[in-house]
């Protein structure tokens, strides 16, 4: 019986020994391969010390190791935690200490610029480096394994696994309205059940080339990952800076499946994908934001033979909805239908059910419901409540997922974003906190007030603006904030736009009055 | 004529300085021309278009999507060679006009 992630690695290496399950640049790895390695790994590192439910961590590029590490890390029953390799060090350095991260596999020149931000109480042990590295990190006095060696390692007795489908398989730290990255924890029933309802509605099988551009950070690149590996499909990893890049792996690797996020398919429908023609690509999924409708034609134009499903999923919730191709036509601006084995309800303010066309909460019931925030109770329980329709009978045995996205919904169910219900900003994809850019804008120490909202962009989605006001008489210099901030947070964070104002709007009980703010953008 | 061409030195010196100005990780790395942009993440897919613009206006030159590529944008070096060529050919485009 498949029960934990890397069960599924196991079944499709005993279904296809020799076929190629991973593939980056020139290395391929098939099913057989992966599985040893990763038996190998995961003992080394229930060796090195990891223990049921240890968290690890995951800081590299798309990369065969990536892979690896995902399906060793579940093997030795410890949790992976893939981290965005876009974060800047003192951001890891918070993912490390807030999940309290016993080991991290990176490689040695990002172990070297990471040192310094985690020296203080964190919590690690070891760390895992690729390639070639000494015994210890500049600025660390912690050990330093070597993943070649680890991989390589024999495998003594039999092997035991220690979990079960409901323990802990992941942890992505993602944003929300307010304060730092928290940990949106998936068990392995979670992941599971995500890459089989998403293999159902895309009918993913054996046959599936899978091109991975988005990071296994997002709920939806790992997806990509787990439907291939459940499925017996190759995964080809690509690092990719320009379209043709894209293009390039699309067409020499014969890709069947791409999932994106808007700012993906801006980049393919002016990066001369109209030159080509895809006979392979079977499908392509977006996902992290509404698809330009400028860029949906241009990508209708040239995928004649490749089906469009439009997705929408929050990581809390890992997949909730999608629109079938064949009602891109006649509703190119919905966000579909419940995926399956899901129900998706529209609630208002009071907890009922809202009428047809009626505005209300985005509120998702089913296997991807994920276990909530990693140590914060209390921000679960604002996301995760007991599902209100449920007859009293019932009492609270089911948590649903308050999306905190508003949406209506049509006469024949299909679903409609119209905006947030709080002040997340959302920006090719990631999900940006007002209160965390503001803090990292305070600690110039040059701003005394400082209010960040999201604008609309035609290929992001959503930009950053903050309204700053200056230290009494102080000159605020723009570039120098600016710069400033982009050595602090990761690109999609940093403001695009700036304005100077002698005071922010409050309300009347004194806090920043951020409706003001986005009406005087004209939103 | 032909004052309009930088000379290969200025313009990469000019890039450099752009690139040290929008890229923190190349200021951390203190990057040489020849550095390696692409794959030790100095630069990713919005990155460049910060570059394309930079290049457009800074020199006036047109950038098509065929340009996109690594090998035009893989270091300071790689850019300023590109921009070098087609400052050529725009020049010479201009002059048989």
């Amino acid at each position: 019986m498949d029960f934990l992630i890397h069960h599924m690695l196991r079944r499709s290496a005993a279904r296809f020994p020799e076929k190629e399950a991973v593939v980056h640049g020139n290395r391929r790895l098939s099913y057989t391969q992966v599985l040893q390695a990763c038996r190998s790994f995961a003992f080394q590192l229930r060796s090195a010390g990891i223990a049921r439910g240890d968290r690890v961590g995951i800081y590299l590029d798309p990369s065969v190791e990536q892979v690896l590490s995902i399906f060793s890390i579940s093997t030795a029953g410890g949790v992976y935690v893939p981290i965005n390799t876009v974060l800047v060090p003192d951001q890891v350095a918070h993912i490390v200490r807030d999940c309290g991260m016993k080991a991290l596999i990176t490689t040695p020149e990002k172990l070297e610029t990471l040192a310094p931000a985690l020296r203080d109480a964190s919590p690690l042990q070891f760390f895992v480096a690729t390639g070639n590295t000494n015994g210890h990190a500049a600025e660390s006095t912690l050990p330093v394994h070597r993943m070649q060696e680890m991989l390589a390692a024999s495998v003594d007795g039999d092997w035991q696994d220690w979990g079960i489908s409901q323990d802990l398989a992941a942890i992505l730290y993602t944003s929300g309205s307010t304060g730092k990255p928290k940990g949106v924890m998936l068990s392995h029933a979670n992941v599971m059940a995500g890459s089989t309802i998403v293999s159902t509605y895309l009918e993913i099988s054996e046959r599936e080339r899978i091109l991975a551009v988005l990071p296994f950070s997002f709920d939806a690149g790992m997806n990509q990952l787990m439907t291939a590996f459940q499925q017996g499909g190759t995964i080809v990893l690509i690092k990719f800076v320009f379209a043709k890049q894209i293009i390039d792996a699309l067409l020499t690797e014969h890709i069947t499946g791409l999932a994106g996020v808007p700012t993906v398919w801006s980049l393919l429908a002016n990066g001369g994908i109209l030159k080509h023609s895809f006979p392979d690509l079977r499908y392509i999924t977006n996902t992290g934001g509404a698809m330009p409708q400028a860029v949906l034609k241009v990508l209708r134009q040239a995928l004649t033979a490749t089906k469009i499903f439009l997705m929408y999923g929050l990581t809390e919730a890992f997949r909730s909805t999608y629109l079938p191709p064949e009602e891109l036509d006649r509703r190119p601006t919905s966000m579909g239908k419940a995926i399956p084995d899901t129900e998706i309800l529209v609630l208002n303010e009071a907890g009922g059910c809202c009428k047809s066309g009626e505005v209300g909460e985005l509120v998702h019931r089913g296997p991807t419901v994920s276990m909530g925030y990693w140590g914060n109770p209390e921000a679960t329980n604002r996301v995760l409540k007991p599902n209100p329709l449920l007859p009293p009978e019932l009492g609270n045995c089911e948590k649903v997922c308050y999306s905190g996205d508003l949406v209506k919904m049509d006469e024949d169910g299909f679903l409609y974003y119209v905006g947030r219900r709080d002040a997340m900003i959302k920006s090719s994809g990631y999900r940006i906190s007002p209160t965390e850019v503001e803090e990292i804008l305070f600690q110039t120490g040059k701003i005394r007030q400082a209010a960040a909202i999201g604008i609309p962009d035609e290929v992001l989605g959503q930009t950053v603006k903050a309204f700053v006001v200056a230290k009494d008489g102080a000159d605020l210099d723009c570039d120098y904030i600016q710069a400033y901030c982009l050595e602090k947070m990761p690109r999609h964070m940093v403001p695009k736009h700036f304005e100077i104002m002698s005071e922010l709007p409050k309300t009347s009980s004194g806090k920043v009055d951020y409706p003001a703010l986005r009406r005087r953008e004209g939103l | 004529m032909g004052t309009s061409v930088a000379t290969n030195s200025n313009a990469a010196s000019r890039i450099r300085d752009f690139v040290l100005q929008t890229f923190p990780l190349a200021r951390k790395r203190n990057v040489a021309g020849s550095t390696d942009l692409l794959e030790t993440g100095v630069i990713d897919s919005m990155g460049v278009l910060d570059l394309v613009g930079f290049l457009q206006q800074e020199f006036a030159i047109t950038v098509e999507d065929d340009d996109l590529t690594p090998e035009n944008f893989r270091s300071i070096d790689c850019m300023a060679e590109f921009l070098q060529r087609r400052l050529v050919s725009q020049h010479r485009s201009v002059a048989s006009a």
